[in-house]
């Protein structure tokens, strides 16, 4: 068949559009490459919309900005504690939702279904309605600027129990009768047969949980009161709503916010789409 | 072992049930439900506690309904608002019990029903609707305030993100070289730490005359804006509207400019992800529709308003839920883009709780805020549960 000049424009037409949502999709992250890495006359004199004119651009690369936000301003140790804090809490989250998920699609035991819809409301509750009594419960722990209060209460979660169930289900029964009679335990069939079968969706679930504790803001911010365990997304937004540091040194801040996660998807982007595509979701 | 007695059909049920049973579930799922209680259930109803308190960090004077009053106006309002809600849930139920009676039975049309049903929702709507002024003379006027903010931003982002996400999930529904590489440039301002981008956007959009924003403004010869430093309504910048005191006219200012500059923060964000989304339910159309329509001779128009619109109903109802309760949670966007300067015209009430709490360290007062808002989702999300239950799919 062959293609009619008007099919050609169209696919043209589509095509131009496409960049078009692309390039505004992009213009922001340019703007903050370029911007980090300029002079702070350079924010002030040498600018552009348009990021195809060198106006957009440093005239040379001022990589010392990154030095300054990482030695003057702590930069550094607060995206070291985002990271111990991302990791702590996504290993809790594996760990409990994984044998949770297990119990709930593949033990029988009774008020089990019942339990699981309890925990399904619970996930239209607003963080905000949970800020004031949790900050309260965490007071009286006395954990109060201690990475536990960091950790600890997001390591349940509803949703990726609810996640992982359904691939659980999945799986057919018949695959543990034969471990069972094997003579082999829960954990053992969940840890030996079961964890390998959905080591895409527990991907899933590391990405999406990472995400999330990253990205927290409301709730670090109540609960961290000196440097030592603020993780880095108060720490940026202290910093950009508190001071008035210089244009350079904000976007220079917010790259290193953002390089683990672009690195992350960067490198999955494949799974990571569908995984958001699948659950509609980031965390 | 169990040779003795008879066995019957139940007792091998009851005998296969106990071996089936593992209590050791429940240590599986100890875990995870002892978290999720301490600290996502336990705390509803905490806040339900501390609402009825004078409570500044330490717990104060227990004050009943008291905070309720201060937020609504007085306990008269209090107790017709809750009269009017209960009016629409009322209805709500008569007709719900009318629609099952008369499943069960074709022949009575219930009419007695029907009528209390619908008298019941439109006097507890207009209730509501006549209360609004009133709560605003004589209450916080920062809940109807913040809650104004709320309904713009969401008039304001949900539609044209579906427009936008709409567009480029028809163009990018076909296969070519360097599909996944837009997918993954549309999914990136998504996936990136909110902070961080709104670090960017605040930037972007400055008052300053060499900001990106005013550059382009600029460029089209006219004078610079304020941005996220605007309380001023679009409505009162255009038209010189919604200048008065009163409650009507605050609604005619409009959203003001700094929470339109959010709302453009919102669509960067939320346009790639819908058109994910929506390829998503494009994908899942039988391609026999369009063989037909094509048949029929159908044009692209007629193809995408007969067929590809009825057919993502399901998704295009998931995304708006999804963006109106989301607009209802919003909040770190809103706390890096909010400027003092712009005097609360950009605050939802997420954002008015958090500094009642934070900053005011009114414990008590912002818990009656907090389940205030819980109610407004917990209403949105049963709606949802109801309209999804009844057919919102293909149209026919």
């Amino acid at each position: 068949m062959e293609i009619k000049p008007k099919r050609k424009l169209t696919e043209v037409l589509f095509l131009a559009a496409l960049l078009l949502g692309a390039f505004v999709a992009l213009m922001p992250f340019l703007y903050m490459v370029a911007n980090s890495l300029k002079t702070y006359g350079e924010t002030v004199t040498r600018v552009s919309s348009n990021p195809f004119s060198p106006r957009f651009w440093p005239r040379k690369l001022q990589w010392n900005n990154y030095l300054t936000i990482i030695r003057d301003d702590n930069m550094g140790h607060y995206f070291s504690n985002s990271l111990i804090i991302a990791l702590i809490t996504v290993s809790g989250i594996i760990a409990t939702s994984t044998l949770a998920a297990y119990g709930f699609s593949k033990m029988r035991f009774p008020g089990r279904d019942r339990i699981f819809t309890v925990l399904l409301v619970t996930l239209m509750i607003p963080e905000t309605v949970l800020l004031i009594p949790n900050f309260l419960i965490i007071s009286s722990l006395r954990w109060v600027d201690r990475l536990a209060a960091l950790t600890v209460p997001f390591m349940g979660s509803a949703f990726f129990i609810f996640f992982l169930r359904q691939f659980f289900k999945q799986i057919p029964d018949a695959l543990m009768e034969a471990a069972k009679i094997d003579g082999a335990s829960h954990l053992t069939i969940l840890v030996r047969i079961m964890v390998p079968l959905i080591r895409a969706p527990l991907f899933t679930v590391f990405f999406l949980a990472f995400n999330g504790s990253w990205n927290a803001l409301q709730w670090p911010m109540v609960v961290t009161q000196s440097d030592r365990w603020r993780p880095i997304s108060v720490a940026v937004a202290k910093y950009v709503t508190e001071a008035g540091p210089e244009t350079q040194l904000r976007m220079a801040s917010a790259m290193v916010a953002l390089a683990p996660i672009l690195v992350i998807f960067l490198i999955a982007q494949k799974q990571i789409t569908e995984a958001i595509t699948n659950t509609g979701m980031k965390g | 072992m169990y040779g003795r007695g008879k066995l019957t059909l139940g007792k091998l049920k009851e005998r296969y049930k106990r071996l089936n049973t593992d209590y050791e579930g429940f240590l599986f799922i100890a875990p995870a439900c002892l978290l999720i209680f301490i600290f996502g259930i336990f705390p509803v109803f905490y806040t339900l506690y501390i609402s009825l308190f004078k409570w500044r960090i330490k717990r104060g004077a227990f004050l009943g309904l008291a905070n309720y009053g201060e937020l609504f106006g007085s306990y008269g309002i209090l107790l017709l608002l809750a009269a009017a809600v209960m009016a629409v849930i009322g209805g709500t139920l008569l007709l719900n019990g009318r629609e099952k009676r008369r499943e069960k039975n074709h022949s009575s049309p219930l009419r007695g029903l029907l009528i209390g049903g619908k008298a019941a929702q439109a006097a507890g709507w207009i209730g509501l609707i006549l209360l609004l002024p009133l709560i605003y003379s004589r209450g916080d006027k920062k809940l109807l305030d913040s809650l104004r903010v709320t309904i713009w931003y969401s008039l304001g982002t949900v539609p044209f993100q579906l427009l936008f996400g709409l567009t480029l999930s028809i163009m990018l529904n076909r296969e070519f070289k360097g599909r996944q590489a837009f997918r993954v440039i549309y999914l990136l301002p998504y996936v990136v730490p909110s902070v961080a981008a709104a670090t960017v956007f605040e930037r972007l959009f400055s008052l300053r005359p060499e900001s990106f924003a005013n550059q382009v403004v600029q460029s089209l010869g006219k004078a610079p804006l304020q941005w996220l430093q605007e309380p001023k309504g679009l409505l009162t910048l255009w038209f010189g509207w919604g200048t008065g005191e009163s409650y009507l006219q605050t609604w005619l200012q409009g959203p003001s400019l700094a929470l339109a500059t959010i709302m453009i923060f919102n669509w960067w964000v939320f346009a790639g992800y819908y058109a994910l989304i929506f390829s998503n339910g494009l994908s899942q159309i039988p391609t026999q529709l369009y063989d037909a329509a094509k048949v029929d001779g159908a044009g692209f128009w007629t193809t995408l308003r007969n067929i590809t619109i009825p057919m993502l109903s399901p998704t295009t109802f998931f995304l708006t839920m999804l963006g109106i309760i989301g607009t209802f949670k919003a909040f770190n966007q809103i706390y890096i883009l909010r400027n003092p300067a712009a005097r609360g015209a950009t605050d939802p009430l997420s954002i008015q709780i958090f500094f009642t709490f934070f900053r005011k360290s009114r414990f008590g007062y912002a818990s009656a805020m907090a389940l205030i808002l819980f109610a407004i989702v917990l209403a949105l999300t049963v709606l949802q549960q109801r309209l999804m239950s009844k057919d919102v799919h293909y149209g026919d």
